[in-house]
C-alpha cells in the first residue's frame, strides 16, 4: 500500500535516480559552502548545479532517499524548494502534493494533470449539478450522511463523557426537518445548525482541559478550533487525493457552490468524514494528553498548534486513517483511507446511474 | 505485503541495482532494503533486476514479511537510514 509522505523538515526535494531525494536545508548550504570553496569565484548558476548534482560520494546521513513507489502523496508542512523538474516527476508518477502554510493553513495543492479522464462521467457529473432535483438528491444524501455521523460520536461519548443528550436530541431534531428542505441554501443552513448542535457538546467530551464556546474560523480563536480547521483540512486534502485517483472531477460539486475556493467536491467528500476523522482524532490527541496547552501559540491574535502538536496530530490523524474495519457489505477489511475511496466510486455509479447513492454511516 | 531484500552483486553492477531499488523500498543499510510492495510493484521490481544481474554470479534474496504490524524490528547502534513517511 502506498502510503503518504508526510514533511516537515525543511529543505529541498528533487527528483535523482528516478526517485525522490530528500536534502535537509542545512546539508545543501553546506555543500553550497563546499562549492564556494573553489578559487574562481562560481556563478550563481554554477553554485546551483554544482549543489544541485550533489555527487556521488556524497552521502550525508540526513539524506533520505523516497522511494517513488511508496508515495501515495505528499504533505509538505515545512519550507521546501523544488524546481520544476520534480513537478514534472510527480505528474509522471501521479503524486499529489498539498502545501500548509506557517501557521499550518492550508495553501493550497500541486494537483498533477488528471490521469484518469473520462468525459461521459463529466457530463453526468454537470447533469446532475444543473438539474435541481437531482443535485437535491445528493446533497441531502451528504448532509445526513454527516449529521448521522456526528450522531454517531455523540452517542459514543454520551454517559462516557458526560451528559450529551441535549445535543442528540437537537442535533435529530433538526435532522428529521433537512428532507424538506427545498434548496441549497436552506440545506446549508440546516447543515450548520446540526454542526452548532455538534459542537455545543464538545466541552463535555472534552472535559474542562480547554475553553470552547463556539466554532470560530478565519482565523480560529483558541486551542480547539484551532485544531478543529487543521483537522478539517487535513480531511479535506485526503479526499482530495482520493478523489485524484477516480474519474470524478474534483470542480463539480452538488452540496457547496462548484467554482467558488477550492475543490469543491473535496469538500462535499469531506462533510461526511469529518467527524469520523477529524473530530475523532482531536478527541484522542486531546483525552489523551497527547497534545497539550503547550502546543499552541497564541502571540499572534489567533491560534495555532506548535510544530510539535501539529506532528502528533498528523501522526494520530495518519494512525487514524490507516486503522481498518470490517466492511460489511465486502466481508473484508478496508481503511478508512479506502472508505474515502469506495465513496468516490459510490458517486460515480450513482451519477452514471448504476445505483443510487447512499452515504457512508458508521455503523459501529 | 512487507518484504526485505538484500542483494549482493558484482561491484560494476552495486550502483545500478541501487538505483533501482531505490524507487520501491526503503534503503536501510548497504544492500539491504525493506518496504511495503504490491504484487505488481515486486513483479516490475523482479523483472527489472533480473534484466541487470547476471544470475551466474549475482544474487538477491527477497523475504517476505508478511504485516508489517508483526515485523519485530531491534536497531542496536544507529538507524542509518528511517524508513519513516514522517520527514
Amino acid at each position: 500500500m502506498k502510503r503518504p509522505y508526510y514533511i516537515f523538515s525543511s529543505g529541498k526535494l528533487m527528483r535523482k535516480q528516478n526517485t525522490i531525494f530528500f536534502l535537509p536545508y542545512d546539508e545543501e548550504e553546506e555543500l553550497m559552502e563546499e562549492a564556494g570553496q573553489t578559487k574562481e569565484a562560481p556563478t550563481e548558476w554554477e553554485l546551483i548545479t554544482k549543489a544541485g548534482e550533489f555527487k556521488k560520494e556524497f552521502d550525508s546521513p540526513n539524506k533520505r532517499v523516497i522511494p517513488v513507489d511508496d508515495v501515495d502523496s505528499l504533505m509538505i508542512f515545512s519550507e521546501i524548494n523544488f524546481n520544476a523538474r520534480m513537478l514534472q516527476f510527480l505528474t509522471k508518477n501521479n503524486i499529489p502534493a498539498h502545501l500548509f502554510n506557517y501557521y499550518g493553513h492550508y495553501n493550497g495543492s500541486y494537483y498533477p494533470r488528471e490521469y484518469l479522464l473520462s468525459g461521459f462521467l463529466l457530463v453526468d457529473q454537470v447533469d446532475h449539478y444543473k438539474k435541481h432535483k437531482k443535485r437535491m438528491r445528493i446533497a441531502l444524501q451528504l448532509v445526513q450522511g454527516a449529521a448521522y455521523n456526528m450522531l454517531r460520536n455523540l452517542k459514543y461519548y454520551d454517559g462516557r463523557a458526560g451528559n450529551v443528550s441535549e445535543s442528540i436530541e437537537k442535533v435529530e431534531e433538526i435532522l428529521e426537518k433537512v428532507p424538506l428542505a427545498k434548496d441549497i441554501s436552506e440545506l446549508m443552513g440546516m447543515e450548520g445548525n446540526i454542526r452548532q448542535a455538534y459542537y455545543q457538546a464538545f466541552p463535555t467530551i472534552l472535559g474542562d482541559k480547554y475553553d470552547f464556546e463556539k466554532r470560530v474560523r478565519q482565523p480560529p480563536d483558541n486551542a480547539v478550533n484551532a485544531l478543529i480547521s487543521f483537522g478539517n483540512s487535513m480531511v479535506y486534502t485526503t479526499c482530495l487525493t482520493e478523489i485524484y485517483r477516480t474519474q470524478l472531477s474534483p470542480l463539480v460539486s452538488y452540496l457547496h457552490e462548484p467554482g467558488d475556493r477550492r475543490y469543491s467536491l473535496a469538500l462535499d467528500l469531506a462533510e461526511i468524514f469529518k467527524p469520523l476523522l477529524a473530530d475523532r482524532v482531536i478527541f484522542t490527541c486531546l483525552n489523551q494528553r497527547r497534545i497539550q496547552h503547550t502546543d499552541f501559540d497564541e502571540s499572534l491574535n489567533f491560534c495555532h498548534l506548535s510544530e510539535k502538536g501539529r506532528k502528533t496530530f498528523v501522526k494520530t490523524f495518519e494512525e487514524k486513517l490507516q486503522t481498518t474495519i470490517m466492511h460489511r457489505k465486502l466481508d473484508r477489511k478496508v481503511s478508512y483511507r479506502r472508505l474515502i475511496r469506495m465513496e468516490c466510486y459510490k458517486l460515480v455509479k450513482h451519477l452514471t446511474g448504476a445505483e443510487p447513492y447512499e452515504p457512508f454511516k458508521a455503523w459501529w | 505485503m512487507y518484504y526485505i531484500l538484500v542483494y549482493d552483486v558484482n561491484v560494476d553492477r552495486v550502483q545500478k541495482m541501487l538505483k533501482i531499488m531505490r524507487e520501491y523500498l526503503n534503503h536501510v543499510q548497504n544492500s539491504v532494503f525493506e518496504g511495503e510492495l504490491t504484487d505488481a510493484q515486486l513483479a516490475e521490481l523482479k523483472d527489472r533486476a533480473r534484466d541487470l544481474m547476471d544470475e551466474d554470479e549475482d544474487s538477491i534474496i527477497i523475504y517476505r514479511v508478511g504485516s508489517k504490524r508483526w515485523r519485530n524490528r531491534e536497531v542496536l547502534g544507529i538507524e542509518k537510514h528511517s524508513t519513516d513517511n514522517f520527514i
